[in-house]
């Protein structure tokens, strides 16, 4: 069984940087980080070194209480976030980050209606995966009182969150469906319509926080701050699984009054928190941000080319920094696309709601020669796909 | 530590995290902070004091811990793997699933990595509904799988659920361990019967042999799938390698997590077996859940976590050390009629019933005097669970008993003094409300700090 929706035909034996070494001895290119985790390029040294001497030191911890590591990096986290959004609950990954941030919606406004763009992808915990867009909704009923409305529809959002709603949700940038961006006239205005209606806006900045579409996060582009921010696995830079939902003061009021309602054994665990601060100092030492914007115009620049200059082979390029976006003719086409490029030594995915789509994401330190490489594997990848010689 | 430096990790904590939550801890005398974790114990670095770990973070450190083995597994690991790619193979998860098939009871062999408990669980009940295409799913009073949205549907107790409500539609629940209720309410629209062979947030209640063979029973009639969450209970917690092994009762899908990952890097998996209804609609949805969870990094600790259980025969202690414990406990009830209600527990998964609930937080307090962190239960304050690390000796295991029976004669001073109280109806119900408590002990915890001050102050 192959997560990726397509079988890359070959296995794992590590990593480093932007490469990932096959056991066959080949060495790929990572164009999915791990599902956007890997910003920082593979085995980080500063922050691998930090979980080595927190192990000499610590361990998990017994989940409920009170540790420095848990504060440090909450503190941490506070200080990096933008606007009042200080205070977090620390998962183990982005689905149950997402649960945590949809539950608290509920529980903070006394509301149950949650409203979603189409298109979303947030994960397959519960709340999460009823929110999103799935063509396999095979294993029966799931969370009650969603709204699904369309993309970019600001009256439609407005007509929701007038109905009482408790949150809107939405990624800034949807991973799974072509890269397609909420513009920033588009975020305002939901963020001034949840203020109208007492609705919480909840950001899911799992693939787009943390450098990778060339902010620090991608609403700094339209200037919106959340009342819930979740930041997905990139926190632990791929050394240690944890991620995060950053909560307005005034939001954690529902946790603080209901301590221990919500609980998580590995999330927040004290080796996570040490690996996550040490990667929070390696982002702002590394200010991967600047790079991901100048390398991904590059990138996209270089796409377009290929583009042009293979008529009909990709439909279109889309993407920001470097969550970019290729759109093949079907899903089959996709698949076939993404096996050909791991032959040629670069490893991407179909998308999992625009199936005949294909995400790119590399990572954020990525230097010019490795991203003419990733351009030389998706020329070769078409090029196979039409019957080219290799 | 520093009196400065100790306000400053719990200012930050309450500022950053849950001011609500650090008041709670206070108020139960469960606000310890752990440092030099080793063996079955850490030092409390508020107070100095070196700590017994009843607690094991809800059955995490079944290894101990710190144990060197996993922490070097780890660190070696280090040079070559980390966090993975989600859906692409290697070679440790490809031996951990190996590994874990070979273990598990029965014919147990499909493997799904998770990345924890809930998701597992959550994993579990997409499986159950999409396979038998049934939507209801049974399970019981008090029951706790977790806090993700489908696991925090199946929870059994409404205080978790109702500020999230609605949740997940169809769930039925049961009383544990009466198999007549369960019974009553299988039909054919029942996906899966879900339970925890022992309950431990409910207060550790031990479904016996005939339960768990009645629900096998029940599932093979009615077509219902029976998930064990086997969670807290599994690798060697009740002195075998899962629990579901005392009844011989083999789970069509049993959720792990917790002790898997050593109690230093997370991981957890759903296993099931490969039969119909399940293989076919695998086959048909491969992709059920796609998770970031068993990355390499896990699977390399959670291989060295399997062979330390194993090879040093961890189940085995656990039993042997769990009787020993027992015993002492039972001879405490037998002293203490009026404070200890009931025993109950399998191997080192043990709890003592107090007869009052506003009795768990006092006996936290008189257990962490005497060196031992112990935790009341999340669904059930009166109700302490023992569930220390199962590397434990018997001179370990006879120093707790120690511990555990000076807590409860000093409880037995105190108990004139809140006996009268708790028998007014309403002050009762009072001193037993958890935000009462919360106050009440909170208030009765700053008083004494503040005496302390005094006292401490004094030349």
């Amino acid at each position: 069984m192959s997560g990726l929706g397509f079988e890359p035909g070959f296995a794992a034996a590590g990593g480093l940087g932007a490469w990932i070494q096959a056991e066959d001895g080949r060495k790929i290119l990572d164009g999915l980080c791990g599902d956007g985790v890997c910003n920082l390029g593979r085995r980080p040294e500063a922050v691998v070194a930090a979980l080595a001497k927190a192990l000499d030191e610590t361990d998990q911890g017994n989940f409920p209480m009170i540790s420095r590591e848990k504060g440090d990096l909450a503190a941490a986290l506070a200080a990096w976030a933008p606007g009042d959004l200080d205070a977090a609950v620390f998962s183990v990954m982005r689905g149950e980050a997402m649960d945590a941030a949809l539950k608290v919606a509920r529980g903070r406004t006394g509301r149950t209606t949650l409203v979603s763009p189409d298109g979303a992808w947030y994960g397959e915990t519960g709340f999460a995966l009823s929110l999103s867009e799935r063509t396999d909704r095979a294993s029966g009923p799931l969370i009650p009182q969603t709204r699904i409305v369309p993309f970019g529809d600001l009256a439609a959002a407005r007509k929701e969150l007038g109905k009482g709603a408790a949150a809107f949700v939405l990624e800034p940038i949807q991973a799974e469906y072509h890269g397609r961006e909420a513009e920033p006239r588009y975020l305002q205005g939901l963020r001034d319509a949840c203020d109208a209606s007492g609705a919480l806006l909840v950001l899911d900045e799992t693939w787009t926080g943390l450098g990778r579409t060339g902010k620090r996060l991608a609403c700094e582009r339209a200037g919106v701050i959340p009342d819930i921010l979740v930041l997905g696995e990139a926190l632990g830079a791929g050394v240690f699984p944890i991620a995060a939902t950053l909560l307005r003061r005034d939001v954690n009021k529902f946790l603080e009054a209901h301590p221990l309602i919500h609980l998580s054994t590995f999330g927040g665990s004290d080796l996570g928190c040490r690996v996550a601060t040490a990667a929070l100092q390696a982002y702002e030492r590394e200010r991967p941000w600047a790079r991901a914007a100048r390398t991904g115009a590059r990138l996209r620049e270089g796409l377009e080319m290929i583009r042009s200059r293979r008529p009909g082979a990709l439909r279109s390029v889309a993407g920001r920094g470097l969550l970019l976006s290729l759109e093949l003719d079907d899903e089959a086409r996709a698949v076939a696309f993404c096996r050909a490029a791991a032959d040629a030594g670069l490893l991407v995915r179909p998308e999992r709601v625009m199936k005949r789509a294909v995400l790119l994401a590399p990572s954020l330190l990525l230097t010019d020669d490795e991203a003419d490489g990733i351009l030389a594997a998706v020329d070769a990848a078409l090029g196979a796909l039409a019957g080219e010689p290799t | 530590m520093r009196k400065s430096e100790e306000r400053a990790v719990v200012e930050r904590f309450a500022r950053h995290l849950n001011s609500g939550q650090v008041a709670y801890l206070k108020a139960g005398h469960l606000d310890v902070l752990e440092t030099e974790r080793r063996g079955i114990g850490f030092v409390d670095g508020f107070s100095g004091r070196p700590m017994i770990d009843a607690f094991s973070s809800a059955g995490c450190f079944n290894v101990g811990r710190g144990n060197p083995r996993v922490r070097a597994a780890l660190r070696e690991a280090l040079v070559t793997w980390d966090t993975g790619t989600p859906g692409l193979d290697s070679a440790p998860r490809r031996e951990l699933r190996k590994r874990l098939a070979e273990i598990a009871p029965g014919d147990l062999e499909k493997v799904l990595l998770c990345a924890g408990g809930g998701d597992a669980v959550d994993a579990a009940i997409k499986l159950a509904r999409g396979a038998t295409g049934r939507i209801e799913i049974l399970s019981t009073i008090k029951a706790y799988h977790g806090h993700t949205g489908f696991a925090l549907s199946v929870n059994g107790k409404p205080h978790y659920r109702d500020y999230c409500e609605p949740l997940m539609p169809g769930v039925r629940f049961v009383p544990f361990g009466d198999l007549d209720a369960a019974r009553g309410q299988v039909s054919e629209n029942t996906a899966a019967i879900l339970i925890e062979p022992v309950q431990g947030e409910a207060g550790i209640f031990v479904g016996d042999d005939s339960y768990l063979r009645g629900l096998r029973e029940l599932c093979d009639e009615t077509g219902a799938l029976l998930i064990l969450d086997e969670i807290q209970t599994g690798f060697g917690r009740t002195g075998k390698l899962f629990a579901s092994e005392h009844s011989g009762v083999v789970p069509d899908l049993m959720t792990l997590a917790k002790s898997l990952g050593g109690g230093v890097y997370p991981n957890a998996a759903l296993l099931w077996r490969d039969v119909e209804p399940l293989a076919s609609w695998v086959r048909a949805n491969p992709d059920f859940h796609r998770t970031t969870g068993g990355s390499e990094l896990a699977c390399v600790t959670s291989l060295a976590v399997i062979d330390e259980i194993v090879e040093r025969g961890l189940s085995e202690n656990a039993a042997v050390r769990g009787a020993e414990l027992r015993s002492a406990l039972d001879e405490i009830r037998l002293k203490n009629p009026r404070i200890v209600k009931e025993v109950r527990g399998l191997g080192l998964m043990l709890g003592i019933e107090y007869i009052h609930e506003f009795l768990g937080p006092l006996m936290s307090d008189a257990l962490a005097q005497r060196g031992v962190f112990a935790a009341y239960s999340g669904n059930a304050p009166q109700v302490m669970r023992f569930m220390i690390p199962l590397t434990a000796t018997a001179e370990e295991v006879a120093g707790l008993a120690d511990a555990i029976r000076g807590a409860v004669e000093d409880m037995g001073r105190i108990l004139p003094l809140a006996l009268p109280a708790a028998r007014i109806p309403v002050l009762l119900r009072l001193l037993n409300n958890e935000r009462v408590q919360t106050r009440l002990f909170g208030g009765l915890r700053r008083l004494e700090d503040a005496f302390s001050r005094i006292i401490r102050s004094r030349p």
